[in-house]
C-alpha cells in the first residue's frame, strides 16, 4: 500500500500519477484538503481526513496509519509543513527521506528516485529500502485526472503541546513571474527599494515582470516573496532573464536555469553570475539601466 | 542553566561543481564548506547563551568521505563553530557512515548526545544544508530525542520558563508559536546576519576542546541504507559573451545588438 499525503487538492493528482505506479494508493487529506476533502475523494481512493494544518498534527496521524496499514512507501509534496511533519515520521522509523524528487521507480523491495543536488546543478540517483518517503516536486509528473468517489473516514491526532499564538497571511504581489516572457531580476546591487523603480521601467520597456533575490524579497522585503526567484523560491523560464547586481549565487540561479537568454549588469567583474550568463556588462547599474531604458524606450 | 546545542554541516559547496569526462559529478574535486544557513543557527547561539547562561556544543558528522581527504575542511567548519559561538565542539568521523544519509546523521547526533550525556533545552540547526537541501535532520533528531520540534524559524521572539516563542515561515503566511522545552529549531536565513568571527574569537577557539570521535567511540554501530547509484552534472551552456566597455553608450548599443540577434527583443 502507498499513504499519499495531499495538502492541497492540487497536489493530489501529480502524487496519485506516481503513487498508482508503485501500489494501491490511500489518501491522508491534511491542511486545505481535509477542508475540500470531496475534491480529494473525487480521485476513487479511500481518504483519511485529518482537519488540522499543523505538521505535529500530520506526524501523529501518519505514524498512526503507518502502524496499522504498513505502507511500503509514503508520498507527498515537498511543502515545509509535509516535509516537517513526515521528518519527525521517518526519524522516528528511521526511514528514508528525500524531498524534491522527480523521478521513481519500483526495484521490488528497494525504490530508486532522482532529485537535484548541489542547487539542482547535479542530479543525483539513488536507491533506498521500502518503507521510504519520498516528497515530489511540484510538476515533474504528469497529473492524473478525477474519477469514482472515494470513502472518506474521519481521523484524529494528538496534540504535541505546540499552541499556536497567531498567524498572519503573507503580502503577495500577485504577479506570476512564472508566466512572463521577460523578468528582470532585482539583487542587492541596488542600493535601496526606490531605485528598484529603475528595474520597473526596465521590464515596462521589455514587457517583462521584476523578480527579486532571497535578500531583496525575505530579508529587506523591498518586494513581496511570491517574486522570490531561487530554489526555495519561484523557478522560470523565460525567453529572457536580466539579473540585475545579481551576485549569481547557486540558490537563486537554480531558479533561473531554464532561462533561454541570460543577461547579467553587475560592476563586479568577478561576480559568479557573469559565468552563467550569456550576455552581460561589467559596469554600474546605476549608469547603465538609464541608457539602456532609453534606448528601448526609443526603438 | 540551559545548554545549547548547534548542529553544523560541512556541505559539498554548490558553487565549485566540476563534470568529470564521462558526464558525472567530480565530487572529490568539490571542497567543503560550513553550510550557510548553519552561519545563522551560530549566529542566533551566539544570541541566546547570553539569555540563558548555559553551554553551547557544537555537533558535526562528517557526510563525505574519505575521511582523510576531508578531515581539513570539516575542522575548518568546526572551528568555525568555535570561534562563533560554542565552548566546546563534537565531531563525528567515521569512514563506515560515508558517503552517509540523513537517517544516519540524525542517529549519530542521537547517540552521541547520548553517550556524552549533553542534554541541550535548545537545538539549533539550519533549516536544510546546501549540498543535499532536504531540510529533514534536524526533525529527525528531534523525534530521536523526543523533543519538541519547531522548523523555518525566522524568529526567536522569547523564551519564558520552559517554553520557546518563535515566528514560524511557511509559503503562505507566518505563524507565532509557543513551543515547550526541550526543543529542536530549524532556523531560516532571514533570522540574523550572521557576522564573520573576529580574529580573537578565531585565536580563542583554538584553546576551546575538539572531540573527534568515531562511531565506536559513541557506540554506534548503524550503517547507511541509501546507495548513491548516479551523480549527473546538469550542462546548461551559457555563451559569457561579457561587455567591458568604459562608454556607457557602446556598451548598451552592443548589448541590444546581441539581443536583436538572439531574437528575445520585441
Amino acid at each position: 500500500m502507498i499513504m499519499v499525503v495531499s495538502q492541497a487538492p492540487e497536489d493530489v493528482g501529480e502524487l496519485l500519477a506516481v503513487a498508482r505506479k508503485l501500489g494501491e494508493p490511500f489518501v491522508l487529506a491534511f491542511q486545505t484538503s481535509a477542508e475540500k476533502v470531496d475534491e480529494v475523494a473525487a480521485y476513487g481512493h479511500k481518504v483519511f481526513r485529518l482537519r488540522s494544518d499543523r505538521p505535529e498534527a500530520l506526524f501523529s496521524a501518519a505514524n498512526r496509519l503507518y502502524g496499522e496499514l504498513r505502507p511500503q512507501l509514503i508520498l507527498g509534496p515537498s511543502t515545509k509543513n509535509v516535509r516537517d511533519g513526515l521528518a519527525l515520521l521517518a526519524g522516528l522509523h528511521d526511514l528514508p527521506l528525500a524531498s524534491e524528487v522527480t523521478q521513481v521507480s519500483d526495484e521490488g523491495s528497494y525504490v530508486r528516485y532522482s532529485r537535484g543536488f548541489m542547487s539542482e546543478r547535479v542530479i543525483m540517483t539513488a536507491k533506498v529500502p521500502k518503507p521510504a518517503v519520498l516528497l515530489l516536486k511540484q510538476k515533474a509528473v504528469e497529473p492524473v485526472g478525477k474519477g469514482g468517489k472515494g470513502e472518506v473516514v474521519e481521523v484524529s491526532s494528538e496534540q504535541q503541546g505546540v499552541k499556536l499564538l497567531e498567524r498572519r497571511p503573507k503580502q503577495f504581489s500577485g504577479v506570476r513571474i512564472e508566466d512572463a516572457e521577460v523578468v528582470i531580476g532585482v539583487g542587492r546591487g541596488f542600493k535601496s527599494k526606490e531605485d528598484i523603480q529603475l528595474a520597473f521601467e526596465l521590464a515596462k520597456a521589455l514587457g517583462g515582470q521584476v523578480g527579486a533575490t532571497r535578500p531583496i524579497a525575505t530579508d529587506l522585503k523591498w518586494l513581496p516573496e511570491d517574486v522570490w526567484i531561487g530554489i526555495s523560491g519561484k523557478r522560470i523560464a523565460p525567453k529572457l532573464y536580466f539579473a540585475i547586481g545579481v551576485s549569481g549565487a547557486p540558490q537563486h540561479m537554480a531558479g533561473v536555469s531554464d532561462a533561454k537568454v541570460i543577461v547579467a549588469i553587475n560592476k563586479d567583474k568577478a561576480a559568479p553570475i557573469f559565468k552563467y550568463a550569456d550576455y552581460g556588462i561589467v559596469g554600474d547599474l546605476y549608469k547603465t539601466l538609464p541608457v539602456l531604458i532609453a534606448k528601448l524606450k526609443r526603438q | 542553566m540551559k545548554d545549547i546545542a548547534v548542529l553544523v554541516k560541512a556541505s559539498l559547496n554548490p558553487e565549485i561543481v566540476r563534470q568529470g569526462s564521462d558526464g558525472r559529478f567530480d565530487i572529490d574535486y568539490t571542497p567543503l564548506k560550513i553550510s550557510d544557513i548553519d552561519r545563522n543557527a551560530l549566529e542566533e547561539a551566539a544570541r541566546l547563551k547570553g539569555l540563558l547562561g548555559g553551554k553551547v556544543y557544537a555537533i558535526s558528522v562528517l557526510s563525505w568521505g574519505p575521511v582523510r581527504a576531508r578531515d581539513k575542511d570539516v575542522k575548518l567548519a568546526v572551528q568555525e563553530a568555535l570561534a562563533k559561538a560554542a565552548d566546546e565542539a563534537y565531531l563525528i568521523e567515521e569512514e563506515e557512515i560515508l558517503p552517509t544519509d540523513q537517517a544516519i546523521v540524525a542517529s549519530a547526533i542521537a547517540a552521541l548526545m547520548k553517550s556524552k550525556g549533553l542534554r541541550p533545552a535548545i537545538v539549533l540547526a539550519g533549516e536544510a544544508s546546501v549540498d543535499e537541501s532536504t531540510s529533514q535532520v534536524p526533525a529527525r533528531v528531534a523525534a530521536k530525542l523526543g523533543y519538541s520540534f519547531v522548523g523555518h524559524v525566522n524568529k526567536i521572539i522569547e523564551v519564558k520558563g520552559d517554553k520557546v516563542v518563535v515566528e514560524r515561515d511557511v509559503e503562505e503566511y507566518t505563524e507565532i508559536l509557543e513551543v515547550p522545552l526541550p526543543l529542536v529549531i530549524s532556523v531560516t536565513q532571514s533570522i540574523n546576519e550572521p557576522k564573520p568571527p573576529t580574529l580573537i574569537q578565531i585565536r580563542m577557539a583554538s584553546k576551546k576542546p575538539l572531540h573527534v570521535l568515531s562511531a565506536k567511540d559513541i557506540g554506534f554501530t548503524s550503517r547507511p541504507a541509501r546507495s548513491i547509484e548516479e551523480m549527473k552534472v546538469v550542462t546548461t551552456s551559457r555563451k559569457q559573451l561579457i561587455i567591458e566597455e568604459a562608454n556607457v553608450e557602446k556598451a548598451v548599443e552592443k548589448l541590444l545588438e546581441l539581443l536583436h540577434k538572439e531574437g528575445v527583443l520585441r
